[in-house]
């Protein structure tokens, strides 16, 4: 009976994502179609950085570079070789994990404060690298003139195709992400982050835990960024920026860190201020401030914790 | 040869200033381990204030103490509310107070300064250039290091040579103690808010007959701040000293060697030094539990 009920639990975000994804195209419109594939994805990046701080406590103010990278990656393979869908997607997994890589070899052994201002170096050295590297990245213009994507004979460049592909990767993140806390290296990851003393007593070896929960995130994070070009057809240096690093962390606190799907609800409400606020002010930077500083004061624990609380007072 | 004493000195005027930025931000970091990242605001802010003030007429000189007036009277308003809930927080929290709070004050400045970059008129005496070895200098980053060596030095007695300086050791180092002494720490820690964040306006102001003011300045000097503190080392003068010299010799000299990479190579530098001295320069004695 427990078994069943934590079985529902587990399947019912997929199952959420998959309605989604299914059900938007007989309601909404291109640009809203658009607009939900851009919360999809950058909701899985988002997702992947709730392992980093939800589940390892490692906060890190550079998984906008992971997904930068990869985002660059993607479309400057696709840009030189067409969009084959398997193309783009490796090239942003293999920069996303790369990056991660270089990251987690980095802040393995640190912690707290040194890790905050180590990954947000190595994040601003990707964005440094990005934005001055004009011959490849574009500089501070960005990448445009994308090819459309392709599988094989079957052109995937509508908004509906786009929809169906941010849903997928989306789904396969969070099942991704949730085999592997199920694991035990997620276990020891959890454990490392209440008990590190306790964890390394009983033989943990604390960096390697750390650079497999790095390694996750970011291959999670680059195929979720591989795509994220073909949203807007456009990909820039803000999308590797640390700016969008914090935006992304905002948005984790403000689904709820350490419960996955969060990440989702925390994206869709931020990018749904930032869209709207900045269609009806110019001071929206300012709406974007006050964002953080409430979600702090009113919701550390964000609305899963509160959608958690409603369902156990129900039950 | 003489090239490159000019970029020394270049690097030194840099330096002074990431280390006025740079004790700011430490003392709060440190001292109060309240990652504080509305720091490069208050830079900011007193950039602006110092600008508009010598714009405005004004006597030239007193506009660094207008820029640490502004800044410090912003930071007393901050920590009444929200900062001063957040000192005993996890990181994340206050990463994403600060951050929400920097922004809102970006914005707030970018609407009532003006989104151009804004130099000041320097007075008289600090526009010219002197010739060192026949190479022209600009006799502001000769007085920019002066300013910095005596600042702090000034602060470097403050905290280390005067009651004042060891009761704000205290308060940090066992803060129950200190309050069983009678004393309301409660008030230190708001002091030293304020004096960090005026601080960082006093730099601001310092800096903007060098880098001007625009939107945008605040989160550049707010990662060179940072980098500077934690690559010195936590919770030391010396530490920070160091950083301040490491990061603006890198960043002077790697914009010589690689002018289109000059920040990934100096970030890349750092990283590495964090990587090879994990406590940063002078690393402050290991407390574990």
């Amino acid at each position: 009976m427990m078994r069943e009920e934590g079985r529902a639990r587990r399947f019912a975000p997929m199952l959420v994502l998959a309605a989604v994804t299914a059900g938007a195209p007989l309601l909404a419109g291109e640009f809203h179609l658009r607009f939900l594939a851009e919360i999809l994805l950058l909701g899985t990046a988002v997702m992947s950085l709730d392992l980093l701080i939800g589940f390892g406590g490692m906060v890190s103010l550079g998984h906008a570079a992971v997904f930068g990278a990869a985002a660059y990656a993607a479309a400057v393979a696709a840009i030189a070789s067409g969009g084959s869908l398997p193309l783009v997607l490796g090239a942003g997994i293999a920069a996303g994990t790369a990056v991660a890589a270089a990251m987690g070899a980095a802040v393995a052994r640190t912690s707290s404060l040194y890790l905050l201002v180590l990954t947000l170096l190595l994040g601003q050295v990707v964005w440094e690298v990005v934005f001055h590297w004009r011959d490849v990245t574009g500089g501070a213009d960005g990448l445009r003139g994308l090819p459309p994507l392709a599988l094989g004979p079957w052109r995937l460049d509508g908004a509906r195709a786009l929809l169906l592909l941010a849903g997928g990767t989306a789904i396969a993140g969070l099942a991704i992400a949730r085999s592997f806390t199920d694991a035990p290296a997620g276990r020891a990851l959890a454990g490392m982050r209440e008990q590190p003393l306790r964890m390394s007593a009983l033989g943990y070896a604390i960096p390697a835990i750390r650079m497999r929960a790095m390694l996750v995130a970011g291959a999670v994070a680059g195929a979720a960024g591989s795509l994220y070009p073909f949203v807007n057809l456009y990909v820039g240096p803000g999308s590797a920026h640390w700016t969008l690093s914090a935006a992304m962390i905002v948005m984790l606190v403000i689904g709820g860190s350490g419960s996955l799907w969060g990440a989702w609800l925390g994206c869709a409400v931020y990018l749904g201020i930032q869209t709207y606020v900045s269609a009806w002010t110019d001071r929206w930077q300012l709406v974007v401030g006050a964002v953080f500083v409430l979600t702090v004061l009113l919701l550390p624990s964000g609305l899963a914790g509160g959608i958690r609380a409603l369902l156990r007072r129900r039950a | 040869m003489d090239l490159a004493l000019v970029q020394v000195l270049n690097a030194l005027s840099f330096s002074a200033l990431l280390l006025l930025t740079g004790l700011g931000l430490s003392v709060v970091l440190s001292l109060m381990n309240f990652v504080n990242l509305a720091h490069g605001s208050f830079y900011l802010l007193g950039s602006h204030v110092a600008v508009v003030w010598i714009g405005a007429g004004l006597p030239p000189w007193l506009a660094f103490p207008a820029g640490f007036v502004a800044a410090a009277a912003a930071g007393a308003l901050l920590e009444r509310f929200p900062f001063r809930g957040f000192y005993g927080r996890p990181h994340l929290m206050q990463v994403l107070l600060t951050y929400g709070v920097s922004l809102i004050l970006a914005d707030l400045m970018r609407w009532g300064f003006g989104a151009a970059i804004r130099a000041p008129g320097l007075p008289e005496a600090l526009s010219g250039v002197v010739f060192v070895l026949d190479l022209p200098f600009p006799v502001y980053r000769l007085f920019l290091i002066a300013a910095g060596a005596v600042l702090g030095g000034g602060l470097w007695f403050v905290l280390d040579r005067t009651v004042w300086g060891a009761l704000v050791r205290a308060a940090v180092a066992d803060r129950g103690v200190v309050e069983t002494l009678g004393i309301d720490t409660r008030r230190v820690l708001a002091a030293v808010l304020v004096l960090s964040a005026g601080l960082g306006g006093l730099s601001g102001a310092l800096g903007a007959g060098m880098l001007a003011a625009y939107p945008g300045l605040d989160e550049e000097v707010l990662i060179l701040a940072l980098v500077t503190v934690v690559a010195g080392g936590l919770g030391t003068f010396r530490g920070t000293v160091a950083g301040a010299l490491a990061v603006g010799f890198a960043l002077t000299f790697s914009k010589v060697w690689f002018p289109e990479f000059a920040n990934a190579a100096a970030f890349a530098a750092m990283a590495a030094l964090l990587l090879l001295r994990p406590g940063g320069i002078v690393a402050p004695p290991l407390r574990q539990v």
